[in-house]
């Protein structure tokens, strides 16, 4: 616990997960941003799947909300390091945070792996009658990390 | 090893009711805020600008409606789970019940709203678009402080 006692101790750190205001306004962005930007990944999963917003192309759905996602994760990414760091004590023996972590990683693995056969290829999907099998799996997938990633982020609390 | 005992560990406890109830509570915050939101994104002319407000309206409106019910009842199983820390007074004026109060009454305005005025505006054929922007913000800001507010009565208590 060497470690994870040094980053707490980290004076901003410790300032933070003792202040009775800065943490909840951290905490409360952090989930915030839950709604806010995974409303898009779902309005775009469900484009994918061709459940919803049928009169949008794949690529508008896909190109106009991508910045702001982005933006939503850089705002998620920075707010939960801030809360974990902040209790790496309490956090570094905890699985689900580990869980999380592990799901972390493999939306990043999703993003490498459909980026260059979904993402970037939406115009030749507008373009075709049917929409592909990889779409669907890549909005299927995206829709269980994301889903198991609110999970273990609540279940965090729950270890003792 | 270690993980499965765990989950195994918080799904064997009779408190995994209680989890599994904030789960509900927070998956259909996201669906029912997040599909306000993408209208409100609309609105604001900052993505989906090919199509109508009108129109992402009634694509999204089915998911807000049925996310409110997960919502409202699995906020209602927490507050009856322990309905005690919402409600008792403490000698200070700011505490959890004065946080939960303010949160009810948020989100009954937030409500009210999205089904009156938002709904109204965001189906106009040309709504003004300063118009438009300040609908869309007004609803953001009191969904997003309907958040804050949950997750206030926590640190308030």
């Amino acid at each position: 616990m060497g470690i994870a006692h040094s980053i707490q101790s980290i004076q901003f750190l410790s300032d933070f997960s003792e202040s009775v205001l800065a943490y909840p306004i951290v905490l409360s962005t952090h989930l915030t941003c839950i709604p806010l930007f995974g409303g898009m990944i779902l309005a775009t999963d469900l484009r994918l799947l061709g459940l919803s917003l049928k009169s949008l192309t794949i690529t508008e759905v896909v190109t106009s909300l991508r910045p702001w996602k982005r933006l939503g994760g850089g705002i998620m990414i920075s707010m939960g390091l801030l809360l974990a760091t902040s209790k790496a004590e309490e956090y570094a023996p905890n699985p689900f945070f580990w869980t999380k972590m592990i799901i972390l990683g493999l939306i990043g693995v999703h993003a490498l792996i459909f980026r260059p056969i979904v993402y970037n290829k939406t115009e030749e999907m507008d373009q075709s009658p049917v929409l592909p099998t990889k779409a669907k799996v890549a909005a299927i997938l995206s829709l269980v990390l994301w889903t198991t990633m609110f999970v273990m982020g609540r279940l965090i609390a729950y270890w003792d | 090893m270690l993980l499965q005992n765990a989950i195994a560990d918080t799904l064997n406890n009779p408190e995994w009711t209680f989890a599994l109830a904030e789960c509900v509570h927070i998956g259909g915050f996201a669906v029912s805020i997040g599909s306000i939101a993408l209208v409100d994104f609309r609105m604001l002319n900052l993505g989906l600008r090919k199509e109508t407000a009108a129109r992402i309206l009634r694509y999204t409106e089915p998911w807000t409606l049925i996310a409110l019910v997960f919502v409202v009842f699995s906020g209602l199983m927490l507050f009856l789970a322990q309905p005690d820390i919402y409600l008792q007074p403490t000698p200070y004026l700011v505490n959890g019940r004065f946080m939960f109060l303010l949160k009810m009454s948020l989100l009954v305005a937030a409500l009210l709203y999205n089904f009156t005025v938002h709904r109204k505006v965001a189906k106009m054929d040309n709504p003004p678009p300063a118009l438009s922007k300040l609908v869309a913000i007004v609803s953001l800001l009191l969904w997003v402080s309907v958040v804050f507010g949950g997750i206030f009565i926590g640190f308030l208590q």
